[in-house]
């Protein structure tokens, strides 16, 4: 669910010291508190919330005026809470239960932030982690400490103090190899506390919201056409849902009952979050027209994997590049068009076998910054005035591609008396072929050929041996040709063009 | 008796002037063809050239290929066209632009892109399924053939990249021939107005006029010549001229090899040649 391209982590923790009347109405207060923030909340044992603020500096402001907004509204509940605000779930736990008021951590400064809290702060914790089980008997959920939790502080706290160790900082200081060779994995996981990291992510209270919609038709209906304003009809909604939580869609999932009692299941995962109405309908019937139901729909039922919405700047200084909703539909349609195989990115793999390569999906969502040195070159060169018709000749600037013959092409190649090719025929229209003028070889490789005995005799898995030319024909055309040596055959390979 | 018509007298109209009329003519695209007073291209503007990044073409190209337009490249077999076409694509995408290929006989090679220096994540790959050699299957390489156009199409309907290119390089004659003309002028109408290149390969001239902007590839000769006479090459159709590569006693090392610009909206560019050498990478 998260989300690289967001902003980094902020948490907030809210710690109301005990009071005099119940600390159970302290705690369904700081859950209301917490509400009025963010959905995204986790709560403690003790009264105490933390709150995932990630994504609400450009509605609220700094992290100081968080806290102070927090402050505020927790005063305005009768709660005189202690708040730290940190990129760390567990500094901000810490600072929170060792002073009252607004604490800040600066980003990166988590450890120095804790540094100089005594390692009693410690004991807190531990009760914090010890009343997580009392909460769970009452039905409210809450994180389920896993294995790396560390077992009670009591034990490690006394070893310390006989070290004279005071201060979390000088705990956090200690080589943890050392450390772990005396305390073992507990000494190790209090000393991460110690330095304000975290072993786990935040594990919110209340469950994520669920978008899903679905409708029971009253008449079956055949074709996508209808269906595409049954879509429509359902996708609004949930469009407007996860507006209005500043969700997009990860996934869809289309569930589509049949006549025949059968049900019909797809799923698409989206490039990036999307929550167009529009767009949405649109993908999900070309995915229908790809894999169309068998029989007449009576039942239509979408579902969708919510994700953190989007934050886009365009700026003046980088080309524009398609939206995310154009990039899905092209990608889509072109699908549909070619075929999903027959899309995408290519991308070297770690073979020598020729011409190999493998096609991952295109994605634009990381940006890549273009190479300023090359930019200026061709700056400079699109600058260069129009001096002459027929200009000087410029260095070998540009690098000789080949033109790469999928399925190799039989060819028949006559060979001199020295072993060279000296003709190159074949029967395919087009590569006539011609006597060579010009050759240079063979370059022998050979790879893979302890596959060639397994089950899987596909192309792709076959081993390969054999001596590569390359040859210019009196046409003027230059191949690569190569002989397999394992059934003295030619083939034409690639063109150099 | 009938009365004798008399036709009122006819207002003069006023003559238009020199400017009403060429933009009269723009309007309609006749431009190019009655008159050569399209305004210049400021070289140094990005979002009407691309770049090639082959100093010598850019530099007869008054900074490289139009935006906007549908240009050609063409050449025949072992010409440098495709070594010239990875070339445009490695700086199109170090100008942190997306580029489309619509490879319709799915003839790319990897390796030779990334040792042109392609960003292959920048790259949107669309593997045709037209052969050179169809058989007895001509209508089948036909559907493949208007498929690959459909997917031209719409790549360019997305907008938004900086280079779309059609590569029919090695695509039989008569599965071009049997594409209704009228597709290029679509392309091109598809294309206007965009900061998209768009770049056909082929074995010879398409487009003709929808075309904006036309590079015939070839060989050059050794004394340094352009290896095609100006005129009769465009008259007769692009007579192939034959490429020799460079070998030596043990390695092919590349084309020496001339760009020349047979067509071109900005008339002063037509006829203007570029020399340069490619060099082959020795892991390819």
């Amino acid at each position: 669910m998260s989300d690289p391209s967001l902003a980094p982590a902020l948490y907030a923790c809210v710690y109301q010291p005990p009071l005099a009347d119940s600390a159970c109405s302290a705690a369904n207060v700081l859950t209301e508190l917490a509400e009025a923030f963010s959905p995204r909340y986790e709560r403690h044992g003790v009264p105490l919330v933390i709150i995932d603020i990630r994504g609400l500096d450009r509605l609220i402001g700094s992290p100081s005026t968080i806290g102070g907004e927090l402050r505020r509204e927790a005063a305005a509940r009768g709660l005189r809470a202690h708040i730290a605000i940190a990129r760390t779930r567990t500094a901000a736990m810490v600072l929170a239960l060792s002073s009252p008021g607004v604490r800040v951590a600066d980003a990166g400064q988590e450890a120095e932030a804790l540094a100089p809290i005594s390692i009693n702060i410690l004991e807190k914790l531990d009760q914090d982690l010890a009343s997580g089980s009392t909460l769970q008997a009452r039905g409210v959920p809450v994180p389920t400490p896993d294995a790396r939790s560390p077992k009670p502080a009591d034990a490690v706290l006394a070893v310390l103090t006989r070290w004279g160790i005071r201060t979390l900082g000088e705990f956090a200081a200690l080589p943890s190899a050392d450390l772990a060779a005396r305390l073992g994995r507990d000494g190790l996981a209090w000393q991460v506390i110690a330095r304000g990291e975290d072993t786990r992510p935040l594990v919110p209270s209340r469950a994520d919201e669920r978008f899903e919609s679905a409708l029971e038709l009253e008449w079956p209906i055949e074709g996508l056409e209808p269906l595409s304003f049954v879509l429509t009809r359902l996708f609004e909604p949930l469009s407007t849902r996860l507006e209005a939580r500043d969700r997009g869609a990860a996934a869809l999932h289309i569930e589509l009952g049949l006549v025949t009692r059968e049900r019909h299941q797809r799923s698409l995962e989206l490039p990036s979050p999307l929550r167009d109405v529009r767009t949405l309908r649109t993908l999900a019937l070309l995915d229908l027209e790809s894999h169309p139901p068998a029989a007449a729909i009576d039942r239509v039922a979408i579902t969708i994997d919510p994700t953190p919405g989007r934050v886009l700047q365009h700026t003046l200084f980088t080309r524009p590049h398609p939206t995310p909703e154009q990039l899905s539909t092209l990608l889509a349609r072109l699908g549909a068009l070619m075929g999903q195989d027959r899309i995408g990115t290519p991308a070297q793999v770690d073979s020598y076998r020729p011409g190999a390569f493998e096609m991952k999906p295109f994605a634009i969502e990381r940006e890549l910054q273009p190479q300023s040195s090359q930019r200026s070159r061709s700056s400079q060169n699109g600058l260069q005035p129009k001096n002459s018709a027929v200009s000087a000749c410029s260095a070998a600037d540009v690098t000789t591609a080949l033109r790469r013959c999928r399925q190799p092409v039989p060819a028949r190649v006559a060979v001199g008396g020295d072993g060279r090719p000296v003709r190159v025929t074949t029967d395919r229209r087009g590569f006539a072929g011609g006597g060579v003028t010009a050759c240079v070889g063979p370059w022998r490789t050979s790879g893979e050929w302890w596959q060639t005995n397994t089950r899987d005799r596909s192309h792709a898995s076959e081993g390969w041996d054999r001596d590569e030319w390359d040859v210019a024909l009196n046409d003027g055309a230059v191949y690569r040709i190569f002989r397999d040596r394992s059934t003295e055959a030619w083939f034409v390979e690639a063109i150099v063009d | 008796m009938p009365l004798p018509l008399r036709t009122p007298a006819q207002p003069e109209t006023p003559r238009p002037d020199r400017e009403s009329l060429i933009a009269a003519l723009a309007a309609r695209q006749l431009d190019r063809t009655l008159t050569t007073s399209l305004a210049p291209i400021d070289p140094a503007d990005e979002t009407a050239i691309g770049a090639t990044n082959i100093p010598s073409l850019d530099a007869q190209l008054g900074g490289g290929f139009p935006r906007g337009q549908l240009s050609e490249l063409v050449g025949a077999r072992s010409s440098g066209r495709t070594s010239m076409l990875l070339q445009m694509m490695a700086a199109a995408t170090t100008r942190g632009e997306l580029v489309a290929l619509v490879d319709a006989l799915d003839m790319l090679d990897v390796s030779s892109a990334a040792a042109a220096g392609v960003d292959l994540d920048r790259l949107l790959w669309i593997r045709g399924h037209v052969v050179s050699n169809p058989g007895l299957c001509r209508d089948m390489n036909q559907r493949a053939m208007e498929q690959a156009v459909r997917a031209l199409t719409l790549v360019l309907q997305a907008g938004n990249l900086g280079l779309v290119v059609l590569d029919v390089g090695e695509a039989p004659a008569e599965a071009l021939r049997r594409l209704p003309f009228t597709t290029w002028l679509r392309l091109q109408k598809m294309v206007e107005g965009r900061q998209t290149m768009c770049v056909i390969v082929g074995n010879e001239p398409m487009a003709r006029s929808s075309a904006g902007l036309t590079v015939l590839v070839g060989a050059r000769q050794a004394d340094g010549a352009s290896g095609f006479s100006p005129k009769t090459d465009v008259v007769s159709g692009f007579s192939r001229t034959k490429t020799v590569g460079k070998f030596s006693d043990r390695l092919f090392e590349g084309f020496d090899l001339t760009a020349r610009v047979v067509r071109a909206r900005m008339r002063q560019y037509e006829d203007s040649v570029a020399s340069f050498s490619t060099a082959v990478a020795h892991h390819v």
